[in-house]
């Protein structure tokens, strides 16, 4: 069903733009490096390549006036968030730019500002990109080239933005989203719970899982414990 | 600011750097209160005062946060920890600060705190939900997204982001009570500022000594004057004002009825009496209102002087007609009331009658203007106190009608349900069912 892929594409849109807010939050800061830059430009190269995508699919209902009502406010619904996402995916790229030129990476002269976080964002770029990790392979000069990369790719997202608001008219007043307020509090969609599982496997850093895993071998050793206990006391009576 | 900051973290010169001890994790780069105050006396010369001064100016806008005590943003000069902001939250690159962005932000804090939110970002909650009430979908999903994504990093990173994002919305959303540092005050508008350095030359003065002596010379009023001027206007039209007074029968907004509109309409033909007693404040009162000028015309031509009145309306229509009929125009009402010997002819001294005589050589709009005031005048102070004092108003007065209230219903629930006017998508097949329904009502 072109609803049910539409869905499923603009969902990973929205996990594109998450992961791309959150790695933008840390430029200029002490988790700044030329990998960060690079798990940046991959995962807005992959929301760009899904909002092309997802543009194609939802223009040709949209445009269709034989379509009926409730599907026409289904596709307009999805239309909507597809144009939030989109709007925030350019005002992040934009200050993404605006960062990346005040925090140039190889000018020691201006210091990176020490805010308190280290450690890569691999995972979160590789959790953008659907993958299981993400090599890195750029060059030393890479965040000067792909700055100027940035501010094209921001024209191309302006111009596809003001595209769409041309060719399609989508009311926004008369959209009616389906989550009520406090929707958030609800169970997760069994949609997120299965991409999670594959990549929570790969997680083991931190000393939060240590305690974690701890825990679950003194479980697992107790209750071994117990089975041979129960044997014994089966074997004895 | 911002470039206090960046120096702030030079590794040789900069602030002091310590760490920060949770239970088991451990994240650096946290500076003290002591540490903060004393590089920027250091660096910059200044007095502790001051150095407080600007410390706490550093922490209220957002730049520096304090661990421990995360809702109250003031610099402590003790060994409380502090932690500086990341570039993506400072007040450059974020401003201003979107409502879509403070929606996810309270959404995330929802699903973390099981709806722990503070009261007031309750209801910034509600409020926002009812303004973007159609992309709550996309707040709900990147709400949930931006959580995973945040889950892929160690612990430490995260306890760091979350308080940044928090100390973010405490400056650019502040709880109740606190001063906001967003709001600008009239002085920092750069643009008036500007205009008072002007170089003082020669013309500047030249062009001040102008303009005071215009100044000089304008006819002032006293204070006095004007204020009991607009006492007595206020006195007089009090009672006749719908606001302040209340209108009969009802106020059409209020009950739907608009008897008021069809009562006070231009043409109607029964005056109301309110608005016959206006005629009496002034003659332009009586001049303004049709039904007024009507039964005027009709008092002037029992005293034979109506003339004056078609000459004034003529005059009228001159000035406020269109600029082709102007030359035919100014013919007619010189053939009709000014040539000697015409057939309505009106009375205007000599003087002003030279002038327009002159002046009729090369018509414009504004030819007659003079002997129109003449005319106006002389109706002004001679027939208008007689018009006031004559039996025909006397009897219009009588005649008026005085609307009565309408009664208010006694039985509540069977009031008619007040409903706001069609909205304008409507068809107009409807709305135009809407005023039978209401005239049928009065």
């Amino acid at each position: 069903m072109a609803k049910e892929e539409c869905k499923a594409l603009l969902d990973a849109l929205n996990k594109a733009t998450a992961c791309y807010h959150h790695l933008v939050l840390t430029i200029g800061g002490s988790a700044d490096s030329q990998n960060l830059r690079e798990e940046l430009q991959k995962t807005r190269q992959k929301a760009q390549e899904l909002a092309v995508v997802i543009r194609a699919r939802l223009t040709a209902p949209l445009r269709d006036r034989g379509l009926g009502a409730e599907e026409r406010a289904e596709f307009e619904r999805l239309w909507v968030a597809f144009s939030g996402c989109l709007d925030l995916l350019e005002a992040d790229m934009r200050r993404a730019l605006t960062l990346g030129t005040e925090f140039p990476l190889n000018k020691p002269l201006r210091p990176l500002v020490r805010t308190g976080v280290e450690g890569g964002a691999a995972n979160v770029a590789a959790r953008a990109l659907s993958a299981r990790s993400l090599r890195h392979e750029a060059e030393r000069g890479f965040d000067v080239e792909d700055l100027h990369q940035l501010e094209r790719e921001i024209l191309q997202v302006g111009e596809m933005i003001h595209d769409m608001e041309m060719k399609v008219n989508v009311p926004r007043w008369t959209v009616q989203a389906r989550q009520a307020a406090g929707a958030e509090l609800l169970a997760r969609p069994s949609a997120g719970v299965s991409s999670m599982r594959g990549v929570s496997v790969e997680q083991r850093t931190g000393p939060c899982d240590l305690s974690k895993a701890l825990a679950a071998t003194i479980f697992s050793a107790v209750l071994l414990a117990a089975v041979a206990l129960a044997v014994c006391v089966a074997k004895l009576s | 600011m911002e470039r206090m900051v960046v120096s702030m973290q030079d590794p040789d010169q900069g602030v002091k750097m310590r760490s920060q001890r949770l239970l088991i994790t451990v994240i650096p780069h946290a500076v003290t209160g002591n540490d903060v105050m004393e590089w920027l006396i250091h660096k910059y010369c200044i007095t502790e005062e001051e150095a407080l001064h600007l410390g706490t100016l550093l922490v209220r806008h957002g730049y520096l946060y304090p661990l421990r005590d995360p809702c109250h943003l003031e610099l402590r000069l003790d060994e409380t920890p502090y932690r500086f902001q990341t570039p993506y939250f400072w007040m450059s690159t974020l401003w201003p600060a979107a409502e879509l962005d403070y929606a996810i932000y309270l959404a995330k804090k929802n699903i973390r705190k099981w709806g722990g939110l503070f009261d007031h970002e309750k209801e910034h909650y509600d409020q926002l939900h009812r303004k973007i009430s159609h992309t709550w979908d996309l707040v709900v999903m990147q709400a949930r997204e931006q959580l995973w994504a945040a889950k892929q990093r160690r612990k430490g990173d995260r306890l760091v982001i979350a308080c940044q994002e928090q100390t973010y919305w405490l400056v650019n959303r502040p709880p109740p009570g606190v001063p906001s540092v967003l709001e600008q005050g009239p002085e920092r508008n750069s643009c008036t500022a500007g205009r008072v350095q002007k170089t003082k030359t020669v013309d500047f003065y030249r062009r001040e000594v102008e303009c005071l002596r215009k100044a000089l010379g304008r006819a002032r009023v006293k204070s006095s004057v004007c204020l009991e001027a607009y006492l007595k206007f206020s006195s007089q039209r009090g009672p006749h004002d719908p606001i302040m007074s209340g209108c009969l029968p009802s106020n059409p907004w209020v009950t739907d009825n608009d008897t008021y509109w069809a009562m006070n309409a231009p043409s109607a033909a029964v005056p109301t009496r309110l608005r016959v007693e206006q005629w009496a404040f002034s003659f332009r009162e009586l001049l303004e209102d049709p039904v007024g000028r009507a039964h005027f015309m009709d008092f002037l031509r029992k005293e034979f002087s109506a003339e004056n009145l078609s000459f004034w309306e003529a005059c009228e229509e001159l000035r406020h007609g269109g600029q082709a009929q102007v030359p035919a125009l100014v013919d007619a009402v010189y053939q009709q009331f000014l040539a000697p010997g015409a057939a309505r002819w009106v009375n205007i001294d000599s003087r002003t009658m030279e002038r327009t005589l002159v002046g009729l050589g090369r018509p414009h709009r504004h030819v007659l203007d003079d002997a129109q005031l003449h005319i106006y005048m002389l109706m002004k102070k001679d027939s208008y106190p007689r018009f006031l004092k004559s039996d025909l108003y006397k009897d219009l007065l009588a005649e008026a009608v005085v609307p009565p209230e309408t009664k208010r219903r006694v039985f509540p629930f069977m009031r008619k349900l007040r409903h706001s006017s069609p909205s304008p998508a409507l068809l107009p097949a409807s709305a135009s069912r809407e005023p039978s329904g209401g005239d049928g009502e009065a």
